[in-house]
């Protein structure tokens, strides 16, 4: 069949919707309510100030889905980095007993453990702080990231390190100056892909996070759907579509290939 | 030394994931809602004989299976041939790979957001278009025929990038001289699907399924937002019924023993899945393990 028309389709797809809500968000409600009909004042910003202009303004939820991204991503590395490092050096039957696990544990559906952690944020006083919601995130995140760094430094050629045993580098030493560089496109894959999680991530957001101030992204826009202060809210609810989807579509479109080479190195030797 | 590298991820991973299922299994044979004032008193299995005779919890498994069976199996169907496409040669490959990527990046809910206008009735495109088609208003999110359709559809169209690229890492692996020494023995592209690409995929296969099914299992996200579990909770799943009887009920002995089944659920799912597939594409000779 024709290749074009297939790669048209499949670019229609899957960017058709997302384009959709750039109209909407662009039309006024009359013209929304009545799209064939000619209207003076067809298009508008008035739904992007509104939102902007929201109490608190929605700028606030990306900067908070933000540090939350930042800080879960930079924990999570900061816990599996070692942890990679040292499941290659423990017997092998127990390093591929804990592997398979990391594969059952990245695989589950972690939705699922909502309620255990509603209970440890109560338990805990975490509730309401946006740093803390780190913790969980840098948690579920770390399966994955464990293993696609400990695919990297299984590829490195155990002599390097070796020789820098014998040149008398401490443990540190070699994972400052010889490790970390050489395996850094691994680990940039890795914190792209926690940090769109993180960003992403929405029911333990929903359960640990109630002040209206300091919700993230994801949990934001539910509370958006869930209100009705518009009388067609949809043209506001478009332009936060869109204004929630210009960071991610620039991440993807920025960090193509670590995004890539991230998943698929996951996937074969995962 | 070693044991101190590990010991932080491992305690971390311990609470967040070993911890709460014992917490699950110890609370569902206790009484912990707000009629006990939220503390924990042992029923024996009341939770469980009450899960048995729960018929919305029937239904939500049912529709649960059937939102989760029928996004995986398109899901993976459309993810080959996309995966295929891109595997090809031909100009531009990257950007629309690149693009093709957006709908899985993207926060679940904000999309959800989306497909709710897009749904809409009267308002929405492809309410529209059924009346320009003559088939009429559908009333999609109020209908219980067309509810779940719709969240299949949101669902399919936003994990299968993951999918294809997962397979589309499986096809880039199978050499080419496979297929040209199959061709010159006189198969054409059929054949070549079934002896080479599929058995040589099955790997692949088998992570992506394996994932998306477990992850389908679990759907909350859309659901909840998309169509809030209605209308009439017809397109209510597992995880948003567990959700509702903790938040809203505050049942939490009962919402642990929903999840608890779902665990044991999944599991079964999984393993059958992996038998499944193991019959249905044959196995070659030059195929290895990923998992």
């Amino acid at each position: 069949m024709n290749r074009r028309f297939l790669i048209g389709l499949l670019l229609v797809w899957s960017l058709g919707p997302l384009l959709w809500q750039v109209y909407t968000s662009f039309c006024s409600d009359q013209a929304l309510i009545q799209p064939f009909v000619s209207h003076d004042q067809r298009w508008t910003l008035i739904h992007y100030q509104n939102v902007l202009n929201a109490n608190p303004p929605f700028w606030r939820y990306l900067v908070n889905s933000l540090i939350v991204g930042v800080s879960s991503t930079f924990l999570c590395l900061l816990l599996a980095l070692p942890a990679a490092y040292a499941l290659n050096r423990i017997p092998r039957q127990l390093s591929t007993l804990s592997r398979l696990a990391l594969v059952g544990a990245a695989l589950f559906p972690y939705v699922l453990l909502f309620l255990a952690l509603l209970e440890l944020a109560r338990a805990l006083n975490l509730g309401n702080q946006l740093l803390a919601l780190s913790l969980p995130y840098a948690a579920l995140s770390q399966p994955l990231a464990i293993l696609l760094l400990n695919n990297a430094f299984n590829d490195l050629p155990p002599e390097l390190e070796d020789a820098a045993k014998l040149e008398g580098l401490s443990l540190f030493q070699r994972f400052r100056w010889i490790l970390i560089p050489l395996i850094s496109p691994a680990t940039a894959s890795t914190a792209i892909l926690v940090f769109l999680f993180s960003w992403n991530e929405y029911p333990i957001a929903l359960t640990w996070i109630s002040d209206s101030s300091k919700l993230t992204l994801p949990v934001a826009m539910a509370r958006i759907a869930g209100s009705s202060i518009y009388s067609v809210p949809y043209g506001a609810y478009a332009a936060a579509t869109v204004l929630g989807s210009i960071p991610l579509v620039l991440l993807v479109l920025i960090f193509q290939k670590p995004i890539v080479s991230g998943l698929t190195s996951g996937a074969v030797k995962g | 030394m070693i044991v101190l590298l590990l010991l932080p991820a491992l305690l971390l991973l311990l609470v967040v994931f070993v911890v709460p299922l014992f917490r699950y299994a110890w609370l569902s044979f206790h009484a912990d809602s707000v009629i006990t004032g939220l503390i924990a008193i042992p029923n024996g299995g009341a939770n469980w004989l009450r899960l048995f005779q729960d018929q919305r919890y029937w239904q939500d498994l049912g529709q649960t299976l059937r939102f989760a069976g029928v996004s995986v199996g398109l899901e993976l169907i459309l993810a080959l041939c996309i995966a295929l496409l891109l595997d090809q040669r031909w100009r531009g490959r990257d950007v629309v790979r690149t693009l093709a990527l957006i709908p899985w990046a993207l926060p679940t809910t904000v999309m959800a957001l989306g497909w709710r206008w897009i749904f809409n009735t009267p308002y929405g495109p492809v309410d529209h278009f059924t009346k320009i088609a003559g088939i009429g208003s559908l009333n999609i999110l109020g209908d219980p025929n067309f509810a779940w359709i719709a969240t299949v559809w949101a669902d399919v169209w936003k994990t299968t990038p993951f999918a294809a690229l997962i397979l589309l890492a499986g096809l880039q692996t199978i050499p080419a001289d496979l297929y040209e020494a199959l061709l010159l023995e006189g198969g054409n592209a059929l054949i070549c699907l079934r002896r080479i690409t599929l058995p040589l995929l099955r790997p692949y296969i088998l992570l992506a399924l394996l994932f998306r099914i477990a992850q389908s299992f679990g759907v909350f996200d859309l659901i909840q937002v998309l169509t809030g579990g209605g209308p009439a909770s017809t397109t209510e799943s597992i995880a948003l019924y567990a959700y509702w009887n903790a938040l809203r009920f505050l049942d939490f002995g009962y919402s642990s023993t929903i999840i608890m089944a779902s665990f044991v659920l999944i599991s079964l799912i999984c393993v059958i899945a992996w038998i499944v597939l193991q019959v249905l594409i044959p196995s070659h000779p030059k195929s290895r393990g990923v998992i």
